[in-house]
């Protein structure tokens, strides 16, 4: 599927051409927001690699690992998307630095690679979106929101375990 | 929390030098990261900005109007119905800054009295489990790891993000017939 990312390039680029839209002033526009986002996730960057650094010299991940590995086994999940699994709904720079660690250590064409980038676009960050969308709206109780909301992500994480032969 | 997990863990096993000094290299690490995804980031969401100029959101959002009625039913106000279809196209596209604005308006119009109704519900559930067509992060993510295909997830992620989806939509609607 190599030709997967010059096609999305060239439909956005016709898009823009068809609409008679300043292609270069528009790209401009949306890489300056790309950089706010980098910059952005900047701190958090720090202190989750910070942490999870610690946790992993500490020694508690292969722990933890090694308590949920049967589980991971049955649903063909590899052991190093785990950190990513249950920081995806919690925090999103978090999930993005636990990505960004899986792709550097397993590779990015590695299964565990592409098991963790299917993972990361599947799911929202729930407390977050929920909690920011409830709060404007003033609403105190939330009733069946999180519990189906998380109930989607692991349906999301699962599926990308399967999906990735 | 994980940092006092992991020094509580590295003083029980007489490691704590080696935590802290990973931890240092952590956050160096965090800045060479970023700044190796920013050429990335900007890559794509610039692309995604000429797809934004060219007024795909809104056309999304044309496109969404009726679906959206019959999925969110009477619990939709009129009023609510424009920025909740506007913040689900923006989300579609990848534009999470564009859309939070719309998404709070909408989540404001639908709410009545102190508890979330199930159309509010619903929608929170949606905008949670992702809609995203394309995941332009993670692609820009693997692009700077060095991946032969970077873009070659974009396919199962979007299966996965729409099974997720669905089986959001699916335990919202079984929870509003157990309430």
């Amino acid at each position: 599927m190599s030709w997967a990312l010059p096609a999305m390039i060239l439909a956005c680029l016709a898009a823009g051409v068809w609409r008679r839209v300043p292609v270069y002033d528009a790209f401009l526009e949306g890489a300056k927001e790309g950089l706010a986002t980098a910059r952005n996730i900047l701190p958090a960057l720090i202190a989750m690699l910070c942490a999870v650094r610690g946790f992993e010299a500490s020694g508690l991940t292969e722990d933890l690992c090694r308590l949920c590995a049967p589980a991971l086994r049955a649903l063909r999940l590899p052991e190093e998307t785990l950190p990513l699994m249950l920081l995806r709904p919690v925090s999103g720079s978090a999930s993005l630095a636990a990505l960004r660690a899986v792709l550097d250590q397993c590779g990015p064409d590695s299964r565990a690679g592409l098991v963790a980038s299917v993972m990361m676009g599947s799911s929202e960050t729930v407390f977050y979106t929920c909690g920011v969308y409830l709060s404007a709206a003033g609403v105190k109780k939330s009733r069946h929101t999180v519990p189906c909301a998380l109930l989607a992500w692991l349906a999301g994480s699962i599926a990308a375990g399967l999906l990735v032969p | 929390m994980l940092t006092a997990a992991a020094l509580a863990a590295g003083a029980a096993r007489g490691r704590l030098d080696s935590v802290v000094n990973a931890m240092l290299s952590g956050a160096r690490e965090g800045v060479t990261a970023a700044l190796a995804m920013a050429g990335g980031f900007a890559f794509f969401c610039g692309w995604i900005g000429v797809l934004r100029r060219a007024g795909a959101v809104t056309l999304l959002a044309r496109a969404g109007r009726r679906p959206l009625r019959r999925l969110l039913g009477p619990g939709l106000t009129e009023d609510a119905l424009e920025p909740v279809a506007v913040n689900l196209a923006a989300n579609m596209l990848g534009l999470g800054n564009a859309a939070t604005p719309f998404g709070m308006e909408a989540a404001r119009r639908m709410a009545a009295g102190d508890a979330a109704g199930n159309a509010l519900c619903l929608f929170l559930v949606i905008n949670s489990s992702s809609v995203q067509l394309l995941p332009a992060t993670v692609i820009a993510l693997r692009a700077a790891a060095g991946s032969a295909d970077p873009g070659g997830i974009a396919l199962p992620a979007l299966i996965a993000t729409a099974l997720s989806t669905l089986v959001g939509i699916v335990s919202c609607k079984i929870a509003e017939r157990l309430s």
